[in-house]
């Protein structure tokens, strides 16, 4: 009895010292990146580096003063919130299709828009470059809604879709027999059931449209529609080389409201992640 | 309702003197085109992101385009194609930094999944490790590339330790620089597996795992021979999609080694941007982008239609 007690805290004993250790892993960089955030630029890149930083808020009044900082946040903002909003318009009723009807080729137009998510960006990069720009729309935010709505329809329709199909037929059917319209029975009923699917699917899109890189990069090549993501890279002061005090505030300032929402998700993530495949 | 021919039949007979059924016959085609037209939309609008450019690299590929007019040449970028050291180093790194990684990730967050999964401790304190998933991919980059690279964090950190004198020159080593960036995306991406893993784990009857307990079994040996065989399908979902995203890798190398040194880090992805947009040579990289579309077909087909159907049952 007392030896498998001891391999039992034995156990535990490993089991805090392995998560411990992993934790600090993920902690360190982030917390050492925040140091960087909040000290002036003369001790970032030294001979030595400097674990004891003096306070400094330089980069916070640079970011605002010397950079369009308000620009950068209003395009993320506007293009994230545009595409999340035209997802759901199209994800919604396709999720409903795919999940509520019988009908031949529906497998397959399932794993068709599953496919598209596949896809590696760089494959349809130079086209889709040709494209906005024969439309005249390279560096504007309308360009980046797009392209944010189109990487993103596929992981909304399918999460949706897998919320969609564990309603029960039976509450369909009985507002059916009282004549309601097909239509009426999606918004009537299937949204308000699906709520957490479709607010998790659209905090997984705005994510993904928050760390979109390679397309804002070649759609935006003036302040005009740089997002947070492409902005930190153009954080260079010339022959001084990139400011990172700045970078890592606006890193900061992406992380935050990611945080947040999802904290406040936490219970429907893995789910989200896989596409609803695998239900946490 | 009834679908069969019959019941329309007579409902056309009836039609004259009842006036709602011509208007239930035309509801009734719709009815069958009702679904179609839901999916439509959003069918046409990724095919206007897949279909389009995908017609568009393979009409693309066969010209040389530079800014002016497109030349026909034929089959000469394939052909060049074929024999370019760099297009194929360039497949190379995708598979061996993305093989790399992935592997390292699903070992790593199986074991703390392991580790984590009945903890209630744990439980709470998740959120710590899906911290550095929740920075943008180009913001990580720089958190590595500062402090492996510009500030030497890690260098300073070795020698005071005593493990080695004068710093690393990860930058012009290959190995080191691909370690880097393998390091990058372990750091980031081994909390998408874990969360899922744990989801998955946690998904799983209890009792299960407490009748082979009371039967003796350690803890271990139950992890090994009851809840793993049970995870396949979310270890494959997960791996499928983590793995798409690895081969797809592009903010990391852009901002960290932006491929060198020697092209050893050039991801395919990398080497169709650098041929198209800065050497503004898309015909050519339109046909590497071509061979990344039939490679991706066939992927999708065998392995993500495989995973994503077994992922539901």
């Amino acid at each position: 009895m007392a030896s498998v007690r001891r391999t039992k805290s034995e156990n535990l004993y490993i089991r805090y010292l392995i998560l411990g250790s992993w934790a600090l892993f993920c902690l360190m960089p982030v917390l050492w990146f925040l140091s960087i955030g909040f000290r002036p630029r003369t001790e970032i890149i030294t001979a030595q580096p400097v674990y004891f930083p003096t306070f400094s808020m330089d980069a916070w009044h640079m970011i605002w003063s010397d950079w369009p900082m308000a620009k950068y946040l209003r395009n993320s903002v506007a293009a994230i919130f545009g595409s999340v909003v035209i997802d759901l318009v199209l994800a919604i009723p396709a999720a409903y299709s795919l999940s509520r009807y019988e009908y031949r080729g529906r497998e397959d137009i399932g794993f068709y828009i599953l496919s598209t998510r596949m896809m590696a960006p760089a494959i349809v990069a130079i086209p889709i470059f040709f494209l906005f720009r024969n439309m005249g729309l390279l560096d504007t935010i309308w360009a980046l809604m797009l392209v944010y709505a189109a990487i993103n329809l596929s992981i909304v329709t399918w999460i949706i879709r897998s919320y969609m199909t564990d309603i029960p037929k039976e509450l369909e059917d009985a507002a059916r027999t009282d004549g309601a319209s097909d239509l009426r029975i999606l918004w009537e009923i299937i949204i308000p059931a699906v709520l957490p699917g479709i607010i998790t699917a659209a905090v997984i899109a705005m994510i993904f449209a928050i760390n979109e890189f390679l397309f804002t990069l070649l759609i935006a090549s003036t302040p005009d529609a740089y997002t947070m993501s492409v902005a930190l890279a153009n954080f260079t002061g010339g022959s001084d080389g990139l400011i990172y005090n700045a970078i890592a505030l606006v890193a900061f300032l992406a992380f935050v409201p990611v945080f947040l929402v999802v904290v406040a998700i936490q219970k429907h993530l893995s789910r989200g992640l896989t596409m609803g495949a695998v239900k946490g | 309702m009834q679908d069969s021919p019959l019941s329309e039949v007579g409902a056309a007979q009836v039609a004259p003197t009842v006036t709602k059924k011509p208007i239930r016959r035309r509801s009734k085609r719709l009815k069958a085109w009702f679904p179609y037209l839901l999916v439509a939309p959003a069918v046409i609008y990724l095919l206007g992101i897949t279909l389009y450019p995908g017609i568009y690299a393979i009409v693309q590929s066969f010209y040389a385009v530079k800014f002016g007019p497109w030349n026909p040449v034929g089959f000469d970028n394939y052909v060049k194609l074929w024999g370019d050291y760099q297009f194929w180093g360039a497949l190379w790194n995708t598979f061996l930094m993305g093989a790399i990684s992935l592997s390292l990730q699903c070992v790593i967050a199986l074991t703390l999944a392991f580790y984590a999964y009945r903890d209630p401790w744990v439980r709470g304190w998740r959120i710590i490790f899906l911290v550095p998933m929740l920075f943008m991919p180009s913001a990580v980059a720089f958190i590595y590339k500062l402090m492996f690279l510009d500030a030497r964090v890690f260098s300073d950190i070795l020698i005071r330790i005593g493990l080695i004198d004068g710093n690393l020159a990860i930058q012009s080593s290959i190995w080191g620089s691909r370690a880097l960036l393998i390091l990058t995306d372990v750091w980031q991406w081994t909390p998408f597996l874990f969360i899922i893993f744990v989801a998955g784990l946690q998904g799983q009857d209890e009792e299960i795992e407490e009748a082979a307990r009371l039967d003796g079994a350690t803890w271990g040996k139950i992890f090994w021979n009851i809840s793993l065989p049970l995870m396949r399908p979310v270890i494959a979902v997960a791996l499928v999609i983590r793995g798409i995203d690895i081969t797809t890798m592009f903010a990391n190398v852009f901002i960290v080694t932006k491929g060198g040194p020697a092209f050893g880090t050039e991801t395919i992805s990398y080497f169709i941007y650098r041929t198209g947009f800065k050497f503004f040579n898309f015909g050519y990289a339109s046909a590497a982008s071509v061979i990344m579309l039939i490679i991706t077909i066939v992927v999708a087909q065998v392995v993500v239609k495989r995973a994503f159907k077994s992922g539901k049952d």
